[in-house]
């Protein structure tokens, strides 16, 4: 196997319970030298209580984590080769800035010159070397969440950690700092491990994604893959937005296809080929609003050679976006969809009075048949 | 032209309510005007210090008290028992805080309640408590011990009133820590003593100040704790004031006096020099 490819982090059935709350469910994942790797999921999920058993702030109760190729278990975190970024920066408020980022260095009783040369560097590389003599309380959030980064990487961490980068920026600055972060990545080259709640700034800033829920890795996989083929109900819902139907019966057709139920759209036959394969649970009907398309009817232009799903309802909402707009569709089976549509679509729609009838219609091949959980047993 | 009229005061306008203002005044005026007037007729040139007639400016008490040994002596024993008992109870007090604001241990509510009890409980049973403690355990010291020994059994009976007051001053400072601040400490290769010295110290420091300057001042003016454990031959200030006053008031009475006061906010101006300077508003 080439050197580049065995992973910088290995993580091995790692469980983690507090009490009788299991926080992490047999979790095994690798972190490749190099990703940028997201750790994504609503609160409580997990993804910080495994960020911080990788930096060693908690111990698993099962499994192990490897940095490096070398086993980490009973290896404290101030002797760990990974350096962490804080969701609250936790800068020292009574060192300077330069202070702050020679710390490290310092307890490695490295020689003053070398720290005063790395510590310079590392303050040009987050832009911030007409601060070093500045107190943090004199810095904005933005600032101080630098000073962090440098802390961390004057280091020169096999793997950096970072917990909610971006939670405690406003939404400017936190655009600007997601390229920043891809940026410093790519100019230090050590693996990113990112937690984040925000699946928009996993899928703009990673290379890979772990979505976790209560404890439980549910997938991994790039965020196009993510995106496109989610595994399950859950990862569909969580990584941006989609229409979703609960099947409520399945009937077997010839072959190994099946006949779908549902109260929206009717029953919708499909090849075995689009069934999961894994997991349990109702199945449920997904498709992308983006695949969506709205009209006065059905029209069979640019589908593959898979069928057509269309669906009557009446015209609902139509949320202008700018160089897009949602529209609401409200179906006849009850319930409502949404689609996306360009800008000259939706010039043509809002013409339309609202309630006035209208049809949706997707291809076969763009609309997920998801189950429930694809991990459960 | 018509006249200026000034706008009505607004809601958070206190400042400019006559009624509260009066409340003001009358409240600055019941707690200072006696120490002011304890200062200006410490300058009097009177026989007698409870006389409220002007006779004129002198500084001749205050050469008085100077000269008064055993003035003198009351007063190096105060502030030796104060400095001394401070610098013990707020290293005890620190240590209490730090334990009780970082460790889960069985039976803590109890400990926390002791460890504030001596803040409730009423002097004049401390008092009497610590003179039967120290009597019989026959912990009194001997009369001849040299100075600061003689005062031991003081000096202990002031940290243990005072070391209370510390733990909580610094306790209450403590809950402002950031753990994430120690986390992000080891994460850069600190050991637990690194992370104490270098990152939870400095956050406590104001309270160090805080609460030795607490623990200072209790110090310094009691005197019914002290009353009960000193002995004819260790007389601390205030209670040597109380002897004099049994007598007569005189202004050297009041020159003494003057100078507790000045020592007192001297300490409490330099301490907030200290912490101004050291600790940046955060």
């Amino acid at each position: 196997m080439n050197k580049s490819e065995s992973p910088i982090i290995s993580v091995k059935g790692v469980t983690k319970r507090f009490g009788s709350f299991t926080a992490l469910q047999d979790i095994s994942l690798d972190i490749r030298p190099g990703e940028i790797f997201a750790l994504l999921g609503p609160s409580g999920c997990g993804k910080s209580t495994l960020l911080r058993i990788i930096a060693g702030l908690e111990t698993a109760t099962e499994g192990t984590v490897a940095i490096d190729g070398q086993d980490m278990t009973g290896i404290p975190a101030n002797k760990r080769p990974v350096n962490m970024v804080f969701q609250s920066y936790a800068v020292f408020p009574h060192m300077s800035v330069a202070d702050n980022v020679a710390y490290g260095l310092k307890l490695e009783r490295r020689p003053a010159a070398e720290i005063r040369e790395k510590v310079a560097e590392a303050l040009a590389q987050v832009h911030l070397s007409d601060f070093a003599h500045r107190k943090p309380d004199q810095l904005s959030g933005g600032q101080r969440q630098r000073v962090a980064l440098a802390r961390a990487l004057v280091k020169r961490p096999k793997v950096l950690l970072l917990d909610e980068p971006l939670s405690a920026l406003d939404a400017k600055l936190r655009d600007a700092m997601r390229l920043e972060l891809v940026k410093l990545q790519e100019s230090v080259g050590v693996s990113f491990v990112i937690v984040t709640h925000d699946q928009s700034e996993a899928l703009a800033m990673a290379d890979r994604i772990a979505v976790l829920k209560d404890g439980v890795l549910r997938q991994l996989d790039s965020p196009a893959a993510l995106y496109k083929r989610p595994v399950d109900r859950f990862v569909a819902d969580f990584i941006g937005s989609i229409n979703m139907f609960a099947v409520t019966g399945r009937r077997a057709e010839g072959g190994d296809a099946a006949r779908l139920e549902t109260a929206e759209l009717g029953a919708i036959a499909v090849p075995a080929a689009h069934l999961p394969a894994a997991g349990k649970g109702a199945l449920t009907l997904a498709v992308r609003p983006e695949r969506v398309k709205v009209g006065a009817k059905a029209q069979k232009e640019a589908q593959g050679e898979g069928g057509l799903v269309s669906v009557a309802g009446r015209l609902g909402d139509v949320a202008f976006q700018g160089n897009s707009s949602i529209v609401e569709v409200l179906l006849e089976g009850g319930g409502s969809l949404s689609a996306l549509v360009s800008e000259a679509e939706a010039d043509h729609l809002m013409q339309a009075e609202s309630g006035s009838p209208i049809t949706a219609w997707w291809a076969l091949d763009d609309m997920l048949i998801l189950p429930e959980n694809a991990t459960a047993a | 032209m018509a006249r200026e009229r000034r706008a009505p005061a607004g809601p958070f306008d206190y400042s400019r309510k006559l009624s509260l203002r009066l409340v003001f005044i009358i409240g600055a005026i019941f707690l200072y005007a006696p120490i002011v007037v304890l200062v200006i007729f410490s300058f009097n040139d009177s026989r007698r210090g409870g006389n409220v007639i002007w006779k004129g400016f002198t500084t001749k008490y205050y050469e008085k008290a100077f000269n008064n040994d055993a003035l003198v002596e009351a007063f190096i024993n105060s502030l030796a028992i104060a400095f001394i008992s401070t610098l013990i109870a707020v290293i005890l007090g620190a240590l209490t805080a730090v334990v009780l604001w970082r460790f889960r241990f069985p039976l803590k509510p109890v400990f926390e309640g002791m460890v504030s009890l001596p803040i409730v409980i009423p002097e004049i049973c401390m008092g009497v408590s610590l003179a039967v403690f120290f009597s019989s355990f026959g912990l009194y010291v001997p009369r001849d011990m040299p100075f600061p020994l003689n005062l031991t059994n003081i000096i202990i009976a002031h940290i243990t009133f005072s070391f209370p007051f510390a733990a909580m001053v610094i306790r209450t400072r403590l809950n402002s820590f950031n753990r994430e601040m120690e986390e992000a400490a080891k994460d850069l290769g600190a050991t637990e003593f690194q992370v104490f010295r270098d990152i939870l110290l400095p956050h406590m420091k104001p309270g160090l100040v805080a609460g030795a300057l607490l623990a200072f001042t209790l110090s310094l003016d009691d005197f019914v704790i002290t009353f009960f454990t000193s002995g004819p031959n260790t007389v601390t200030f205030p209670i040597k004031v109380y002897s004099m006053v049994r007598f007569s008031v005189t202004p050297e009475i009041n020159a003494a006096s003057t100078i507790l006061i000045l020592i007192t906010l001297l300490v409490t101006f330099l301490a907030m020099r200290f912490q101004s300077f050291e600790e940046p508003r955060q």
